[in-house]
C-alpha cells in the first residue's frame, strides 16, 4: 500500500531524512520509533504530501501527491488540526462533502466511539486539546482510508480514548488497512505492531519485526536504548 | 544582588536586541521601516508649503477620537477578557514565586510600556499628510504617539482592574457598562449639540465641541486630548496629564491595596492570550477569546472542492463578519473621515491611503488561514479547483469593502456615479492583486522568518501595483487619455486583474507542491 524509495528531505541545509526506504502493506501496522528530533514527523509529512522531498513515495501504486493517492490516505497530525469556527458535526460533514461521500452514519459512529456525540454542536475552539485530538482522528477516519498515518497519536488523549484508539488500530488492521504510527513512547506501542523502524538522526538505525524469535533475542526496548544510548546499529 | 524582575527585564531586552543583529532579515526590516519613515518626513517637506494650513483644532479632535476609540475598545474588552499585561510564562514563573504582588504588578506594567511603544510606531507614518495639512513638527508627532501609548497603556490597566473587580459579579459589570454607555452617549449628544448650534458651518461646530471642556473631561481619552491641545498652545497641558497620572495611581492602589486576588483573573487572561498566540502560529488567526454565536448548524452545500467555499461562509458568519472583518470596517471609517478632511485634494490621496491600508488587511482572507491547516492539501481534489474555491469568498467581501468605502467617499467628494463605479472596480482589482501576492509569498517563503516575510510582503505587493500605476500615469499624463484621474484608476484596475489572474494561474499547483511547514 505504501512504498518509499530513497526519500531524502532537507530543510535548507539541514538534513532531516536521509535516504529512507520502506514499505507498509495492507493489514500491517508499522511503527516509527525514535527520540525527539529523529525525523519521524518529517517523513510522515513527506508521505502525506505536505513537504517536498527527493525520492519516490507511492500510495496504492499512485504518486503520493496525486488525487488518487489522497483519496486512500488519512493523516492525523500531532497537533490537532481543527477549525475554530466549525462545530464537531460540521467537521465531519465538511470532510464527507470534500471527499464526495454520502452520509452513511459512519461519522456518527465515530463520534459515539470517541465520546464526542454529546459535543457535536460545540465549536472546535471550545474543545479541550484532548477532544480536539479525538475530533482530528474522527476526521481522518470518516472517509474510510486504506492508509492511515498517525503522528504521535496518544499525546493528549485520556485513558478511554487511548484504549479505544488501540482497539481501532487492530480493527483497521483486520479490515486490511495499512497503518503507520510515529511515536517516541515505547510503552504506547505494546504488542499490536508488525514492524518497527527505529529512527535516529533522520535515518533508520534498525528495523525489528514482531516475531517471537527476534523479540527473544532482544526486546524492542533493549534494542531502542542500545541504539539511542549505546550507538549500536542493527 | 540584582532583583530577579530587573534581571528578567534586562535579559529579555538584551536578548531581543541581540536577536535583531543575529537575524539580518529582521535588521533589514527595521532599517526598511526607518527608511520609510525618513521618506515620509522628507517627502512631506519637499513640496512648496500651501497658502494656508488647516485649523489645528481639527487635529486635536481627530487625535481625541483615536484615543477614545482605543481606550474604550480596551476597557470594553476588560469585561469579558481582562487586560493582558502578563504573558503565560510570567504567570507560571513569577506568580508562584515569593515575589510580592505589588512588585509583580509593576513589572507587568513596565513590560507593557515596551509593548505599547512598539504598537504605536505606525502613527509616525501619518506624519506626511498631517504635516502638509496642519504644519505639525516631528515633536508634535511624538506627542501624539506618546498620548496614544498612554491611551493603550491606561486602557489595559483599566481593563485589568475592571476584570479583577467585576468578573465575579454580573450586577457590577452591568452597572459599569451602563455608566460607560451613558458617558459615551452624553459625549455624543454634546457633539451633536455643537453641530446643531452652528448651522452655517456644522464641521466647525463639531470641532469646537470636540475640543471643549465636556470632552476634555472624558476619562483618559479626553484628558489626553486636553494634554495634546495644551502642547499645541490651546490652553494648559498639565491638567490632563495630572488627571491621567492620578487615574493610574488610583488603579494601582485598587489593585494592590484591596484584598482582591487578581492573580486568578490574570491567569485566565494569560491562558486565553497564549491560546490565541498558539492558534495564530497554527493558522487559526481569529482564535481570539470571546463569545461566538453558533447559529444554524450544518453546511448548506459544497461537494468536492466547493466544500471549502461553504465552510468559509459558515466561518465568516461565526467570525462576526458582516461580509467584512472588523478591522476592515475600522479602516473604512478612517477613510471616510480622511476623505471628509481631504475633500479639496480629490480622490487620489483617499485612494492611495485606501490601497495603503489594504496592504494590512489583504492577508485576512480565509485562504490565508486555510494554508495553515493540512486539510486543503489532503482533500483529493485538483489543486487549482481547491485554490479557486478558496478564493471564491474574496469577491463578495472585496465588493462589499469597496462599496462601503467608495460610495460614501464618492458622495463626499461629489464624484459622478461612473467615477464611484470605477473606484469600486479598482479597489476590487487591488484586493485580488494583493491576494495573489500573498499566495506567492506563501508558496515560496512560507518557512522564512517573520521579519523576512513582512519585508517581502510589502516589497512584493508594492511591486505588483507598479504595472498598473505606471501604465495609468503613462497613458493619462503623457499620451493624454481623456477622463483624468478616473481613467487612470480604471486603467490601473484593468492591468491589475490580468496580473492577479496570471499569478493565480502560475500558482495553480501550490496546494499540491506546497511546503507545509506550519
Amino acid at each position: 500500500m505504501l512504498h518509499l524509495a530513497h526519500v531524502t528531505k532537507y530543510y535548507g541545509k539541514n538534513l532531516a531524512n536521509d535516504d529512507i526506504s520502506f514499505q507498509v502493506e495492507g493489514g500491517q501496522i508499522a511503527i516509527l520509533l525514535g527520540p525527539n528530533g529523529a525525523g519521524k514527523s518529517t517523513i510522515i509529512k513527506c508521505i502525506a504530501g505536505l513537504l517536498r522531498f527527493q525520492g519516490e513515495i507511492t500510495i496504492g501504486g499512485f504518486g503520493n501527491k496525486t488525487t488518487e493517492a489522497k483519496r486512500l490516505l488519512a493523516y492525523i497530525p500531532e497537533t490537532p488540526a481543527v477549525y475554530d469556527m466549525l462545530t464537531v458535526s460540521e467537521h465531519l460533514e465538511f470532510i464527507r462533502r470534500a471527499y464526495r461521500l454520502e452520509d452513511d452514519g459512519y461519522g456518527e459512529q465515530l463520534l459515539e466511539r470517541f465520546e464526542l456525540a454529546d459535543k457535536r454542536d460545540k465549536l472546535g475552539r471550545d474543545l479541550s486539546k484532548g477532544m480536539q485530538q479525538k475530533l482530528s482522528i474522527c476526521c481522518g477516519l470518516v472517509h474510510r482510508p486504506k492508509l492511515i498515518i498517525f503522528d504521535e497519536p496518544m499525546v493528549g488523549l485520556d485513558p478511554h480514548a487511548i484504549k479505544e484508539l488501540k482497539t481501532l488500530f487492530r480493527e483497521q488492521k483486520e479490515a486490511g488497512a495499512a497503518l503507520l504510527i510515529s511515536t517516541h513512547m515505547i510503552d504506547s506501542v505494546e504488542d499490536y505492531w508488525d514492524v518497527t523502524h527505529i529512527m535516529v538522526k533522520g535515518r533508520f538505525a534498525a528495523t525489528q519485526y514482531n516475531r517471537p524469535e527476534e523479540l527473544q533475542a532482544q526486546s524492542l526496548e533493549d534494542l531502542f536504548f542500545a541504539i539511542t544510548e549505546g550507538g549500536q546499529e542493527a | 544582588m540584582t532583583s530577579p524582575l530587573i534581571y528578567l527585564s534586562l535579559s529579555r531586552l538584551k536578548n531581543a536586541i541581540r536577536d535583531l543583529f543575529r537575524k539580518p532579515a529582521r535588521l533589514i526590516y527595521v532599517v526598511f521601516l526607518v527608511a520609510l519613515f525618513v521618506l515620509a518626513v522628507g517627502g512631506s517637506q519637499s513640496g512648496p508649503p500651501p497658502e494656508a494650513y488647516r485649523d489645528p483644532r481639527e487635529m486635536v479632535a481627530m487625535a481625541t477620537a483615536l484615543f477614545l476609540f482605543i481606550f474604550l475598545y480596551m476597557v470594553w474588552n476588560g469585561f469579558s477578557k481582562g487586560g493582558t499585561i502578563f504573558s503565560l510564562s510570567d504567570v507560571n514563573l513569577i506568580f508562584p514565586s515569593p515575589i510580592g504582588r505589588t512588585r509583580a504588578l509593576f513589572y507587568g506594567l513596565f513590560r507593557q510600556i515596551g509593548t505599547v511603544l512598539l504598537v504605536g510606531i505606525f502613527l509616525f507614518y501619518q506624519y506626511g499628510w498631517l504635516h502638509n495639512l496642519y504644519n505639525i513638527t516631528v515633536g508634535t508627532m511624538a506627542v501624539i504617539f506618546l498620548c496614544y501609548c498612554a491611551a493603550v497603556f491606561l486602557g489595559q490597566v483599566t481593563a485589568m482592574t475592571i476584570y479583577a473587580f467585576t468578573s465575579s459579579s454580573e450586577g457590577a459589570q452591568r452597572v459599569l457598562k451602563i455608566l460607560i454607555v451613558v458617558l459615551g452617549l452624553l459625549e455624543l449628544a454634546w457633539l451633536c449639540w455643537g453641530m446643531w448650534n452652528a448651522p452655517e458651518n456644522r464641521l466647525a461646530g463639531l470641532i469646537q465641541a470636540a475640543v471643549s471642556l465636556p470632552v476634555e473631561l472624558f476619562p483618559v481619552a479626553g484628558w489626553l486630548g486636553w494634554t495634546f491641545a495644551g502642547w499645541l498652545g490651546m490652553g494648559l497641558w498639565w491638567p490632563g496629564l495630572l488627571l491621567c497620572a492620578a487615574f493610574l495611581a488610583l488603579l494601582v492602589f485598587l489593585l494592590t491595596h484591596f484584598p482582591r486576588d487578581w492573580y486568578e483573573d490574570v491567569l485566565r487572561t494569560a491562558e486565553l492570550a497564549q491560546s490565541a498566540i498558539a492558534a495564530k502560529k497554527e493558522g487559526s488567526m481569529e482564535a481570539v477569546p470571546g463569545k461566538v454565536r453558533v447559529g444554524a448548524i450544518g453546511m448548506k452545500g459544497g461537494w468536492g472542492a466547493s466544500a471549502f467555499y461553504y465552510k468559509h461562509k459558515i466561518e465568516n458568519r461565526r467570525g462576526g463578519w458582516l461580509l467584512l472583518p472588523p478591522i476592515t470596517l475600522i479602516f473604512a471609517v478612517v477613510l471616510i473621515v480622511f476623505a471628509f478632511f481631504m475633500r479639496a485634494g480629490g480622490i487620489i490621496p483617499v485612494f492611495a491611503l485606501a490601497v495603503y491600508l489594504q496592504l494590512f488587511t489583504a492577508g485576512t482572507s480565509r485562504i490565508n488561514r486555510e494554508l495553515y491547516k493540512p486539510f486543503v492539501y489532503l482533500v483529493p481534489e485538483p489543486p487549482f479547483a481547491k485554490l479557486l474555491q478558496c478564493l471564491r469568498e474574496l469577491f463578495p467581501s472585496a465588493l462589499a469593502e469597496a462599496v462601503v468605502v467608495f460610495v460614501p467617499v464618492g458622495l463626499i467628494l461629489q464624484m459622478s456615479p461612473w467615477g464611484i463605479v470605477v473606484c469600486v472596480f479598482a479597489r476590487i482589482s487591488y484586493a485580488f492583486l494583493f491576494q495573489s501576492g500573498n499566495l506567492l509569498l506563501e508558496r515560496f517563503w512560507s518557512g522564512a522568518s517573520k521579519a523576512l516575510i513582512l519585508f517581502l510582503y510589502f516589497l512584493i505587493l508594492i511591486l505588483l501595483t507598479l504595472p498598473g500605476i505606471l501604465l495609468a500615469i503613462f497613458l493619462v499624463a503623457f499620451v493624454g487619455f481623456p477622463g483624468g484621474v478616473v481613467t487612470g484608476l480604471l486603467l490601473a484596475g484593468l492591468v491589475n486583474v490580468p496580473v492577479a489572474l496570471l499569478l493565480f494561474y502560475l500558482l495553480r499547483n501550490m496546494l499540491q507542491y506546497a511546503e507545509y511547514t506550519h
